[in-house]
């Protein structure tokens, strides 16, 4: 090694960095600005000049949600990036030097609901994406979509697109699929991009998605996946739920216990509502204060399944990171298969937590919260 | 913090910046100006004016240049009602309801827009800092 060794890299500032790419830069597609690239029979289907009568609502072949957000209501801006101009605007904003544009519109083109038309306008989306935006000479790079419906013609897309300049990336609107993309329908897509050397992005759609979830476990079809998500999926769910409604406001003196979805979901779960809150305030008026200190204040949660159990940094952390020295308890669930011995989750936290925070883990606080 | 009494001129020379004439800002509109390096709103609203900070506590998007409207909240039975007319900013990066008349954020006591004394002179608006 040389005795002049060089300055070790330190970045104090975005000037500091080499490159910056940003993945997920979006676009904010129309329907109009897709119709034009569609291919027949769907071009002289929707080109027409016949107007047809929408009954004010049905005109979209994309589903609406009809959540109301705070871009709805106009408190917050999403700005149009339709033209390299609009592209343009994003780079100056966010100083990118390369981005891989992302649709919007298109998130929700696995909810479209005629299958050959979805993939008629996948076909239709990347043509306007290569048209319109595509600029690698300003670092502006895209994903192709794909629609899942059709996998086939998804991998057909690839192949017929992946050659062109500036495409980095395949994007799968994973939000709405069905089945899962563990299916082997698939597998024709996936052998496309891995011979096209293209990452996929899946991106979901707030909007629809959970509309899929009982078709998703139905086709699931193994016990791991679905004990893997749902446990803490649903505790997600409710929780939510009982904040933004105020169910802690309204029963200030009533305890809840949260069983058996594991803890790193927990600390995240916190910190996620937190910061959706901070911009929708008006969406669950009835909160005095932030949503995670009502769970600090009011909720439980007991160990097992303890997950990262041969890994103290994790552990110890995700715990510190809810408080659990006040709201951990300790839970066996004998005699189900996923049971944890007694010591389990002491022999990694007593490197970091004192006995009084274990003692608390292992049954203080159950003494405080329980009727016994 | 509004101060809308012609009488009330405690400031001196030096901590009064000139904004703009009072005709120039109608009941329900704001002007953005750039005082001594700071941006800073002053909001005519509901017959009162308020200056803030156009500075987002939160990523540095331009706070008061957002959608200027009420909120949703809550009565003493818990039904939703429309509050505060007029008085709330929205942030337009993210959405982030501010409160004109304080600065504070509706999310979280941690964030809020510093606001500035509006003096009212001979028809002339002044912040004060």
């Amino acid at each position: 090694m040389s005795s002049q060794a060089a300055e070790p890299d330190t970045v104090r500032s975005l000037d500091d960095l080499d490159v910056i790419v940003d993945t997920d830069f979006h676009l904010t597609e129309r329907q109009e600005d897709i119709f034009p690239y569609l291919e027949d029979p769907f071009y002289s289907l929707l080109n027409s000049q016949g107007e047809g009568d929408d009954y004010g609502y049905l005109g979209r072949v994309y589903p609406a949600h009809g959540m109301v957000y705070s871009v709805t209501v106009g408190k917050a801006d999403s700005p149009t990036v339709r033209t390299s101009e609009d592209v343009q605007k994003g780079k100056d904003l966010i100083e990118w030097d390369k981005a891989i544009a992302t649709p919007t519109q298109n998130l929700y083109l696995a909810a479209v609901h005629h299958d050959d038309l979805a993939a008629a306008l996948a076909r239709a989306y990347n043509k306007w994406l290569l048209d319109n935006i595509v600029d690698t000479d300003e670092g502006v790079y895209g994903a192709l979509v794909v629609a899942p419906q059709k996998p086939i013609k998804a991998a057909e897309l690839v192949d017929d697109f992946a050659d062109e300049s500036g495409i980095a990336a395949v994007m799968i609107p994973s939000g709405s699929v069905h089945p899962p993309l563990g299916n082997e329908d698939y597998y024709p897509l996936y052998e496309a991009c891995e011979r096209a050397g293209l990452p996929i992005k899946m991106h979901n759609a707030a909007g629809t998605m959970m509309t899929r979830f009982p078709t998703q476990w139905q086709s699931l079809n193994r016990a791991l996946p679905v004990h893997v998500t749902s446990h803490n999926m649903m505790h997600q769910v409710n929780l939510a739920d009982m904040l933004t409604q105020g169910v802690p406001v309204r029963f200030p003196d009533l305890d809840f216990v949260i069983q058996e979805a594991g803890l790193g979901w927990y600390p995240y779960f916190m910190r996620r509502f937190d910061h959706d809150y901070m911009g929708a305030k008006f969406d669950a008026p009835m909160l005095e204060k932030e949503p995670s200190e009502y769970l600090r204040d009011q909720f439980y949660v007991t160990s097992q399944p303890v997950e990262g159990a041969d890994d103290p940094e994790y552990l110890n952390s995700i715990v510190r990171l809810f408080e659990g020295e006040n709201s951990l308890m300790f839970s066996s669930d004998y005699p189900h298969f996923d049971f944890d011995y007694t010591d389990a989750l002491m022999k990694i936290l007593r490197s970091e937590f004192d006995g009084d925070e274990i003692k608390n883990i292992y049954g203080e606080t159950a003494e405080d919260v329980y009727r016994f | 913090m509004a101060a809308n009494d012609e009488s009330q001129t405690t400031g001196t020379a030096d901590n009064l910046h000139h904004v703009t004439s009072v005709d120039d800002v109608d009941d329900g509109e704001r002007v953005v100006v750039d005082v001594e390096g700071r941006e800073i709103a002053v909001f005519h609203s509901n017959g009162e004016f308020h200056a803030l900070s156009n500075y987002c506590t939160h990523q540095g998007g331009p706070a008061c240049e957002g959608l200027l409207t009420g909120t949703i909240d809550v009565d003493e039975d818990d039904e939703l009602v429309w509050a505060c007319d007029d008085e709330i900013v929205s942030c337009p990066w993210h959405g982030w309801e501010f409160d004109i008349t304080t600065g504070e954020h509706l999310a979280s006591d941690k964030y809020r827009l510093p606001t500035y004394d509006v003096r009212v002179i001979d028809g002339e608006l002044y912040v004060e800092f």
